[in-house]
This record gives structure tokens, sequence and C-alpha cells, in this order.
């Protein structure tokens, strides 16, 4: 295996600015925002630190590109952060320091805009978004909170070693607490908050185990060395841990199922998805920064940079293959019975990470890193465009209760469309070269230029992708067909009774004396920094695909071969496109997608009493309960897990109360006791007394004489 | 003339009997009256060992202590009336005000 | 029968001093205050003769003035103001009566067999005599007033102002408390 992987780096001096401008802005808005109660002020800190640092990103990513492609790489140590001394690993003894310390090179790099523009536009869009809390005296608090979040995403993404990976791992998970439970008076959220920090935790505890080793293993966590000395490691015969001895891919193995399960964490995979949909109960911006572009895709992340482990270790890339397609499924197949909008799009998020993960795990780390670029333009634009949508509808979240809005928001619809076009894999839009570029390269792995000479697990899982995809594309025109399509079935008019009765102070509320007056107007286009983000964003998802035209249908696949230094893997051995290849491009592309979004037309649109759905539920009343209850996996998680954990927790608080307080009340008990005998010396009576010292005077002449 | 030995048991047995006093007797004035006692046997020693050793130290001590015994006495005394007047009653059982 | 009045004569102190005892053992078993109150002015004659029979005369007269002459009439005073028969019921002796009375008895056996040899030994060597050098000039047992107040206003001045002060403050002292509580 040969690869250009190095360990030179240039030093520059503006990556820390990239990284602490939005930590500057958090404190400054965090300390002075409740005081100044300037809105303006807020919104100069909060937007001007983040565009700043995407500014400074593009500055930095022009300069990479300058640069030759083996040597792509800038780093700047700020300080030295921990020095443990002397370690005993696997080689011997090191005495590694940990630095505090940032690189841009072409993943991070290209990462880091991501966060800071997407960052950016996000930002814009919560201005005009939260606009009660404006008024509130909470908006500074929102804003210092998504400050932190980028400020600790940077540190992920930039990080020059595992714990700085590890610093903004946690740190994102912090602020998703946060900002999940931003209206943290309601149960229901700040519920939500909890479970999302919890499930988080249960696989930041695989990714420490994973690091751990790794440590252990190769006596650095600072990715240049590890990249650098990888190449020796996985030629020694065999490693000695703990007394156990294995051969290096065993180790490699473990390392790589440890992070992996780190990754189910954030990334929000089976099983540690279900924080996900619960945390629609935060703001809408929130769940489309974080909930869809930026940290579910830290486990992504994580993989691609860890690629020359897990290239080495067969077992934990199967078992990234298999969960990522379960996934893809699974959740997809949730997405068809769900009314609330958010929820839909959380469920296809947890979806689309699936595929990515599937991707990962069939060796396509490339695919899988472009769908995730891909993957935040679209899902970003549809999570802010139904936010829009939401403050259109007077906070109303349920998709039965709206409806007619193509004509009442046309550029809110606009952007939509095309980031629904581009998640079902539509040429040319961009999610049918990240998607079907994913499920390509899975089908290739068992099909292997035409000799079927891969395992048929590769095979099973491009099934289970291919009726994931069909029920994506499905379940998007779906909530395409109800939210703009038809007549607008709020405000009462609603002639097919098709809508319900939901409280219209539903999960996104804040308060409750926002403008009652305008709720007999019926929804319009929203302000201006609102539908101007999210038409970005559509744009982008509509030309992205462009980034990374695969080579069959004669583009660059400049997006690949930017990544490409950084991979630990064989060059791409087939160099002219099969017909396979273009049979299934054109089969799922232009076939097998159109006609799930054709049944989703003639379904919900074409037909104004959605008679089929209808029909289907009251057929299968069981299988519509199952899957709209989401297979009740929470309550299995409840049952099996939370119950007893709690019953021991009671169990041992009654020891607590009865032993161990009994030990001590035993204790005071005593002494009262004890004491109580001796108040009787009290007597009071100067007799007494007198008779205490006529014994304690005999006492002491007797003395000498008993001694 | 009286040899040590008698006058230091003589004294020590008036002093025993002025110290049962003290712990049996529920009167209080009986109970001053035996201190009394006592300190007339401590007397009665010193006067002994000085007429033994030819000083007057042990007399004037002795006298002494009979000025003292004799203020001692006036001020109990009075307080015994007071606490009559109070309490109407002298038994020294009675007087338990200090129970903790 | 002179040989009897003279051995007599020999352990007057020793007659005098059971004497005391016997009337001290009176004192504390008498079920009346009043018959305690005689039994402790016998107690103090008693006392007095002892201190005349080893010679200190001056002692024993300031006993009789002080003890019989001024304490014990106060004691009676204090007995007939305070009407003792109503109090009868309660019982003579205290509740711990029972266990001091056995560990006083105790006390007197054990000390004396600490100090049998003090108490029944032979005396010592030194003689009942005075010796001249050391009586200042004057013999303690012939002058024994004289010996005493030289003594006092000499060496012993001290203590015998301190006792004028205190015997003020027993004045001062007593008066108030016994002051009756109007106004």
């Amino acid at each position: 295996m040969e690869s250009a992987m190095h360990a030179v780096s240039t030093p520059t001096s503006l990556l820390g600015l990239v990284v602490f401008l939005p930590l500057f802005g958090f404190i400054i808005n965090g300390l002075t925002g409740r005081k100044l109660k300037n809105n303006k002020v807020v919104d100069l800190f909060a937007l001007g630190t983040v565009g700043a640092s995407f500014l400074i990103s593009c500055v930095l990513f022009v300069k990479l590109i300058g640069m030759e492609e083996g040597v792509r790489s800038l780093h700047q140590s700020l300080w030295t952060w921990m020095t443990p001394g002397a370690a005993v690993v696997n080689g011997g003894v090191t005495h590694a320091t940990i630095e505090w310390a940032y690189k841009f090179d072409p993943l991070s790099g290209a990462m880091a805009l991501l966060v800071t523009g997407a960052g950016f536009l996000i930002h814009l869009f919560s201005a005009g978004y939260m606009g009660e809390e404006r008024n509130d005296g909470r908006y500074y608090r929102f804003m210092a909170y998504m400050n932190l979040f980028v400020f600790s995403m940077l540190n992920l993404v930039l990080g020059a070693n595992i714990l700085m990976m590890f610093l903004g791992w946690e740190g994102v998970g912090l602020c998703s607490y946060l900002l999940i439970g931003f209206y943290f008076d309601k149960d229901f959220a700040a519920a939500a908050a909890k479970k999302a920090f919890v499930f988080n935790r249960v696989g930041d505890m695989g990714f420490m185990v994973g690091f751990f080793l790794l440590f252990m293993v190769a006596g650095s966590l600072d990715y240049d060395t590890l990249m650098g000395s990888f190449h020796g490691i996985s030629a020694l015969p065999v490693i000695t841990l703990f007394g156990h001895t294995a051969a290096p891919a065993f180790w490699f193995n473990i390392i790589g199922v440890c992070l992996f399960l780190g990754a189910c964490g954030k990334s929000a995979q089976i099983p540690l998805y279900v924080w996900l949909p619960d945390a629609m109960a935060g703001p809408t911006p929130v769940s489309a920064l974080i909930h869809a572009a930026t940290m579910v895709t830290s486990g992504l992340y994580m993989i691609t940079r860890f690629n020359f482990i897990f290239v080495q270790a067969p077992l934990a890339m199967e078992t990234v293959l298999v969960i990522g397609s379960l996934t893809a499924i699974f959740a997809a197949s949730m997405g068809l019975a769900q009314y609330d909008i958010k929820k839909v799009l959380a469920y296809s998020t947890v979806s689309q990470l699936g595929y990515m993960f599937m991707g990962m795990g069939a060796g396509a780390f490339t695919a899988g890193m472009f769908h995730v670029f891909t993957h935040a333009f679209f899902k970003a634009t549809l999570f802010l465009g139904s936010g829009a949508v939401i403050v259109a509808c007077h906070h109303e979240q349920d998709m039965r209760n709206m409806g007619g809005l193509r004509k009442l928001m046309p550029i809110t619809f606009a952007s939509m469309l095309a980031a629904t076009l581009a998640i079902a894999g539509i040429p040319p839009f961009s999610g049918f070269f990240s998607k079907d570029e994913i499920l390509w390269r899975v089908f290739e792995q068992w099909y292997q230029g035409g000799t079927h000479a891969g395992s048929s697990l590769y095979l099973i899982c491009w099934i289970l992708g291919m009726l994931g995809a069909f029920m994506t594309a499905f379940y998007m025109m779906r909530l395409m067909v109800m939210t703009f399509f038809g007549e607008y079935r709020g405000a009462g008019n609603d002639p097919h009774h098709l809508a319900v009765a939901s409280d219209p102070h539903g999960h996104d509320d804040h308060h409750e004396d926002h403008g009652h007056e305008d709720h007999h107007n019926g929804p319009k286009e929203v302000a201006w920094t609102m539908w101007l983000p999210v038409a970005i964003l559509g744009v982008l998802a509509v030309v992205g695909g462009f980034l990374n035209l695969p080579l069959s249908l004669g583009g660059g696949e400049h997006f690949s071969k930017w990544l490409e230094p950084l991979l630990y893997r064989e060059p791409a051995a087939a160099v002219h496109a099969s017909n396979v290849e273009y049979g299934l491009m054109i089969f799922s592309g232009l076939v097998w997608a159109p006609f799930a979004m054709f049944l989703a037309w003639r379904f919900y649109g074409a037909d104004a009493v959605w008679s089929t759905p209808k029909a289907f539920v009251t057929r299968f009343p069981r299988v519509f309960a199952w899957v709209h209850n989401k297979y009740f996996v929470d309550e299995g998680y409840q049952a099996g897990i939370i119950d007893p954990v709690v019953k021991g927790s009671v169990g041992l608080w009654k020891f607590d109360a009865g032993v161990i307080d009994g030990l001590v009340n035993l204790t005071a008990w005593l002494l009262r006791q004890g004491s109580g005998g001796f108040k009787r010396l009290q007597s009071g009576r100067v007799q007494n007394y007198a008779f205490l010292m006529f014994l304690g005077f005999l006492a002491i002449a007797l003395w000498k004489y008993l001694a | 003339m009286a040899s040590p030995n008698a006058v230091l048991l003589i004294s020590f047995l008036l002093f025993s009997i002025g110290i049962a006093g003290v712990l049996i007797r529920r009167n209080a004035l009986v109970i001053l009256m035996c201190i009394e006692l006592m300190l007339n046997a401590a007397n009665l020693n010193f006067v002994s060992m000085a007429r033994h050793s030819g000083t007057v130290g042990g007399h004037a001590i002795a006298l002494l202590v009979m000025g003292y015994a004799a203020a001692e006495v006036a001020v109990g005394l009075a307080l015994v009336v007071a606490i009559y007047r109070r309490r109407d009653t002298i038994q020294v059982d009675d007087m338990n005000l200090l129970k903790g | 029968m002179e040989s009897i009045l003279a051995s007599l004569g020999q352990h007057l102190f020793v007659i005098f001093g059971l004497m005391a005892c016997a009337a001290a053992a009176v004192m504390i078993f008498s079920k009346s205050a009043i018959h305690s109150v005689l039994a402790f002015l016998t107690a103090m004659l008693c006392v007095a003769a002892c201190y005349l029979c080893q010679q200190a005369e001056f002692l024993g007269v300031a006993q009789l003035l002080v003890y019989a002459g001024g304490i014990v009439v106060l004691f009676l005073f204090v007995v007939m103001l305070v009407e003792l028969s109503k109090f009868r019921e309660k019982g003579l002796f205290q509740a711990q009566a029972k266990v001091a009375l056995p560990l006083v008895v105790a006390f007197v056996g054990v000390f004396s067999w600490f100090f049998r040899q003090a108490l029944f030994g032979a005396p010592s060597k030194e003689a009942l005599t005075l010796p001249p050098e050391i009586s200042g000039g004057l013999d303690v047992a012939a002058n024994n007033a004289q010996a005493v107040s030289r003594g006092l206003f000499s060496g012993w001045l001290l203590p015998f102002e301190i006792l004028s002060v205190i015997l003020l403050v027993a004045l001062v002292g007593a008066i108030v408390l016994a002051k009756s509580e109007r106004a």
C-alpha cells in the first residue's frame, strides 16, 4: 500500500484566530448580553465573529490550494497542553507531549469551511427566526451558545491531535445539550437535552477506550506522527498489550469498533440514534446546524481521519457497513409515518448518516465525505426552510395542518424543492453524485468488475440501500406535497377534514404573548434574513454535485482527488467505467427515485382526500402503529435498561438511608443513652456533690497505696 | 499531757464523724454544724503539732481558722435563713434547681 | 485514790476527746435539731477542754468565746427561726446515707490501717517539753498568751489583718443575705 502521507506541515499564525474568534463572541455575548440588552450588539459579535472565521478559512484554503499536493498542511501550535512524562506503550517508553495545536489540511480545511460557512448562514437565519426571543431578553444566550458550538466544532475538525478532537467532541455534546434544552422551562425540552447528552456519553465511552488503545499501540496522539508511523506499526508481526499477544489487525479491529461506537453516539446510528428525533425540541436553527450539517458529521470526520486504522481492520469496516445500512433503511421506514415536519427531517438525517457510514464501511471514504457536504447543503436547506414554514404558519408543525404554501411562500418553496430533488438523488442535483457514488461503491465491492468475487454482505447492504433510497424519495415528496401543494388547511379552512386539532403553540413555541393579532392573516413569505440563507444553501444543493463529478461521466473528481493524499488505500483500480455502472446510474437516478416521487404525488397530491394512505392505515392498523411509534425502541430502552437501573438505584438508596444512615443514627442514639446516664449525676443537690468530692478525695489519697 | 498519737486519733475520729454527718443528714443546719466540727478537728491537730515543735505557728493558724470559721458560719446561716424565707424548707433534698 | 486521779489526770485529753466524739455522734444521729445543737455545744466544750490539756490556754478560751459563745448561739437562734417540726416527713437521713455511711466507716478503717504507725505506734523521740532555744525567750507552754500574741503580731500579722477584712465582708454579706425583701 502506498500513500502520500507525511509528517510535514507548514506553520501559520492565522489558524488560532479561526478557532478563537467564535470563542470571543461567546465570552463577550455571554458576559455582557444580559446587561446590555442590545440585540444589535449581540448580532454584531455573533455574526461578525463567525463571518470573520469563514473569511480567514477561505484565505487559508486558497493558500492550501496553492501548495504542492504532497505537503498540503498548515499547522499552528499554541501551547503545550499536557506533559504526561514517560508512558509505557507498545514500542517502549514514550515521552510524547500533547499540544494545543491546529492543523489545516485538505480534509479539515474543507470541514472548517463547511462549519464556518453553514454556521454563518444559520446564524443569519436565527437573527430572523428567533424574533420573539429578541424581545424576550433570551436572544443573547442563544447566540452565545451557537458561538460556543462553532468554537467546539472547529476544535474538533481543526485539532491536530486526538485529544483536541476529543475536546471539541465533548464541547459539541455540551452545546447540543445547552441548545436543545434552550427552552429549559419546558419539560420535554429538558428531557430531550438530557437524553441527547446521555446517549452521547455512552458513545464517548467507546471513543475514549478506542483512543486510549491507539495511544498504547502507537505511542502518540498527534495526527502527523500517527500517519507517519502507521506503516511501521502495521508491518509488525505481533503486538503485545496487557499480556495478550495478537496480530496488529486484531488490535486495529478493537480500536476501530470502539471508535465507531463513539461515532454511533455522535452521529446517531443504531443503537444510539434515539436522541436525534427528540432533539427536535430545540429551535429549528439548532436542528439545522447541529443535527444536520455539523455535529452529526463529526463521527464521519473521525472515521475519515483514522482511515489508516480502519483500512487495516476488516472486522471494524464490516461493522460500520452493516450498522450503516441497517440504520439507513430502518430510519427511512420510520420517516414514512411521521406527521411532524421536523421529525420527518430528523429521521431522514439518521437515514442519510447511515448512508455515509455505509460508504465508509465499503472503503469509499471520499464518497462518504462528499455525501457529508452535499447532505449538509440540502439538509440545512430543508431544516431552515421548514423553520420558515413553521414561523409563517404561526408555530404549526403538523403537516396535516399545512398545505398550499407554494403560492404563499414561493422562494422557500423553490429552495426546498431543489433540496428535495437533491436528497432523492435525481441528476444533476448534488445528492445524485454523492449518494449514488456510495451505492455504486458498495455494489462494486460485491461485483468486483464482473467476477462476483466480493462477499455477498455487500450485495445485501446494497439492496437495503436501494430500498432506503426509494423510501427517502417517497417520504420527501410526501413532505413537499403535504406542505406546499393543495389548499392551506390551517385557520379552519379544511374541506376534507385532513387537519388535526393540534396545539397551535406546539413544540417550537416559546412564550404566550407574541402577536396574536396576525393569527388571522394567512402565512406569507418570511423576512430576508430567513429566505436568503435558505436560497443560498438551495443553490449549493443544486450545483454542489459538480465538485465531484465521477470519471465515468467525464468529470474531474476534484473532491476525491483533493482528499486522496490523506487516505491510506490503494489507488482506484477501475479507470474506465463499465456498462453496469452506467446502467445502475440511469436506473436509480431516472427510474427508481422518480417512481417513488410519482407514487407520493399520486397518493397525497393528486388525491385531495389521501384515500390510499388512509385505506392502508385502516387495513393494517398494527403495522402503522408500529412504524408511527418508531417501533417502540424508546419504550424498549426504558423498560430494558432504564427501569432496572432505576430499580437498582432505589435499592441502593434504601441501603444508604437504612444501613448507613442507620449506623450514624445508632451512634447518636448510643451517645444520647450514655449521656442520659451521666445526666443523673447532675442532681442539683449539694450533698450529692459533696459525696462525689469525698469519693474523689479518697481516690487521690489512696492512689499511692493502691498502685 | 497528750501524746501526738492520741491527738491524731481523736482529731481523725472527729473529722470522720463530721464527714459522715455532712453526707448523711438532710437538715442544712446539721450539715453546717458538722462542717464546724471538721474545722475543729483540724485545729486540734494544728495545736498538737505546734506544741510538739515548740513554735507558735500552729496556735496562730488555729486562731485564724477559728476566725474564718466564725465568718463562714455567719454567712452560711444567713444563706439558710434566706433560703428558708424563699422556699419554706431547709431540707437539702429539696434544693435541686441546678438539676440537669 | 491519788493514783486514780493521777492516772485520770494523765489521760485527760483522751477522755475529753472521746467525750467530744460521743457528742458529735449524738449530734449527727439525733432526731431533733435542738438536740443536735446542744450536742454540738457539748462537743465544743470538750474540744476546749482538749486545748487546755495541751497547755494552749489562749486558744482554749478563744474556743469557748467564739464557738460556744457565738456560733452555738447563732445556730440556736436560726434553729428557732426555722420551725422544723413540720418537715419531718421526709426522714432524717438522705437517700445516699445508705451508701455514704458504710463508705465513711470503711474510710476510717482503711486510713487507720495505712497510718497505723502514726496513730498507734510509739511516739517520736522528741521531747514533750519545749527546748528553750526555740521558744524565742518565751515559754509557749508557760506563757502561752504572750507567746501567741507575740507571734500573731510579728510573724502572722498579714493573715490577722486579712481576717479582719474577712470578718467585715462576712458581716456585710450576712446582713445583705438575711435582709427581708421588702422595698
